[in-house]
């Protein structure tokens, strides 16, 4: 069943296709504003209609999902490039090191990185999404560095990790040849999980004002859409939608690499 | 008392986070670019204001000087002045802010660990048959469901349009409004703790101490609530402790969505205002909740699982 499993990918794709085709269609510029039109409703010019001051939601929410996006999967991979191979080392070494790492993550995952991020981004003026970046870097790497402990302790007692270490490889060559493809597989499906929730950080610090200061940002379209809740319902659910619709489709692109069920 | 000394270590631990979450907020302010007195006053500022916040905010000392008042300061719960009100102690701002979150997170807590409970019971319980699939799969949808996304769908269905409860930012929306905030925080939450506690019950479903239970006469449900509960509890008071932090983040932005005073509120409001010595305190406090709150489930763990409270 490879096949039906690939087609997990066709969501993430379909949303990112469909961003980019506005994108290059609409060559307005995400943030023009237009005053006339602040908060008028759907028409089949503007088929999102229009948000605060105006601006084109069709044209601000490909934008802001396609940059989402490219700042979940980064952020994400980095996650997965410093935790991987972290649990995988501490699975290996085993003693102290493994349970200061099995800890580590412990504490890392449940910590409120929502107030760590407020912490960070209170001493920087104005925000932008390297600083994003950055501070979802800070604790994006746990659930990687967990999984793979997780993993590796299975690994590390099979015959093939004990056959290379009597073959006389070295710690660092088990680790990289031997372990770490075994791994690929449970932490893709990390890497879709914690892109979602990326993407769901990101809308979230700037729905409440830490955002990127350009507000082409899910998150701000939420904003405005909840301060003219009444007048201008279709924004609140623009913004609604779109943040479960690219969250959830990076949450499906994750599991196309789900191992079969053992 | 093998509990003691965890429950020892825990605490230790939780007084090591609080000390790393101040000491990041301490040194992001002062080692990031940018200087924090020009973050308060803005560009335009004059030298002789500048020198006045630093002297205020201690600015002009060097930086192990700074760091010990500032561990002083954090031990004796002397968290400096306001900027912007001044002659207000920052650590009664955030006493008077802590009430409304803490109860906000407790009511969710509450709401969000017996549904989800209970939602497990339903699913891995005897009484529904085959549809207990229709359980399993719709926890599963809701738990991938960002909290962003359906809470102000909700607010807006619910509270503006058909009135049916109150909007929870309103002075004399009561308990209602605590309600109906606290049950939109408890949805991500219940899902979780239904799909672990689900989890946890179908592993000892087959144990032969509940084969016992039945045998002896229990009902279906006394067998579930009294019998397996209790030891497949470990799991789900852990899920419960690692979604706090998420819960708090929850919180912030149903503060902001109804502009509910808060912890979350005070936090955005001395953002906006770049009320430093509010925004630290705050933030600080907030951490220290959160730490708090891991305590508490530790003991609550030792206190319902049996095999945890056993010297």
């Amino acid at each position: 069943m490879i096949r039906a499993r690939l087609l997990r990918i066709v969501p993430l794709a379909l949303l990112l296709a469909v961003s980019g085709w506005l994108i290059a269609r609409s060559h307005a510029q995400p943030d023009r504003v237009d005053l006339a039109r602040a908060f008028s409703a759907p028409t089949a010019s503007a088929l999102l209609g229009h948000g605060e001051a105006g601006v084109d939601l069709a044209s601000v929410v490909p934008h802001a999902i396609a940059r989402a996006a490219a700042l979940a999967v980064v952020v994400a991979l980095a996650g997965f490039a410093l935790g991987a191979p972290l649990g995988a080392a501490a699975a290996l070494a085993r003693g102290t090191f493994e349970r200061v790492v099995d800890r580590a993550c412990d504490l890392v995952q449940s910590f409120p990185s929502f107030l760590l991020a407020l912490a960070v981004l209170s001493a920087v003026r104005s925000p932008n999404r390297v600083h994003l970046a950055c501070v979802f870097a800070l604790t994006a790497w746990a659930p990687f560095a967990r999984l793979s402990l997780a993993e590796a302790r299975v690994l590390r007692g099979a015959a093939f990790v004990e056959a290379a270490r009597a073959l006389g490889a070295s710690r660092l060559r088990v680790l990289v040849v031997h372990v770490l493809p075994n791994l690929m597989a449970p932490l893709a499906v990390q890497l879709g999980a914690t892109a979602a929730a990326i993407v769901v950080s990101e809308a979230a610090l700037s729905f409440v004002g830490l955002g990127p200061r350009d507000g082409v940002s899910l998150g701000s379209v939420l904003d405005q859409g909840v301060f003219a809740m009444l007048r201008a319902p279709h924004v609140l659910a623009v913004g609604s939608v779109g943040v479960f619709v690219t969250s959830l489709s990076l949450l499906i692109a994750g599991r196309a690499a789900e191992p079969r069920a053992r | 008392m093998a509990w003691v000394r965890t429950l020892l270590s825990r605490v230790l631990e939780a007084v090591a986070v609080v000390l790393v979450m101040a000491s990041v907020v301490f040194f992001a302010m002062r080692l990031l670019p940018g200087d924090p007195a020009r973050l308060v006053l803005g560009d335009e500022a004059e030298p002789a204001q500048l020198a006045a916040i630093r002297f205020k905010l201690g600015l002009d000392a060097s930086l192990p000087v700074q760091y010990a008042r500032f561990l002083k300061g954090l031990a004796t719960l002397n968290w400096g002045e306001s900027l912007r009100h001044p002659g207000e102690a920052a650590a009664s701002r955030v006493a008077e802010s802590l009430a409304p979150t803490a109860s906000l997170a407790t009511v969710a807590v509450l709401m969000g660990a017996s549904g989800g409970i209970a939602l497990a019971l339903l699913s891995v319980g005897p009484w529904l048959g085959r549809r207990s699939a229709w359980i399993d799969r719709a926890t599963t949808a809701v738990a991938a469901t960002p909290l962003l996304s359906f809470a102000p769908l909700l607010t807006f269905a619910l509270a503006a349009r058909a009135r049916v409860v109150p909007l929870p930012g309103d002075p004399d929306a009561g308990l209602g409004g605590l309600l109906f905030a606290s049950a939109l925080l408890a949805v991500p939450l219940g899902a979780q703790v239904a799909r672990v506690s689900r989890a946890s019950l179908g592993e000892i479903a087959q144990s032969q101490f509940l084969s016992v239970a039945r045998a002896k006469g229990a009902t279906s449900l006394r067998t579930w609530v009294v019998h397996a509960l209790p030891v497949a509890a470990g799991p789900i008071v852990t899920v419960v402790a690692s979604q706090l932090g998420a819960l708090l983040g929850g919180a912030v932005v149903l503060e902001r969505l109804f502009e509910r005073p808060g912890l979350g509120s005070l936090i955005l409001e001395a953002y906006a205002a770049r009320d430093l010595p509010v925004l630290q305190a705050a933030i600080i406090a907030a951490g220290g909740f959160f730490v708090g709150a891991q305590v508490v489930a530790a003991l609550a763990h030792a206190a319902i699982d049996p095999r945890v409270r056993r010297p």
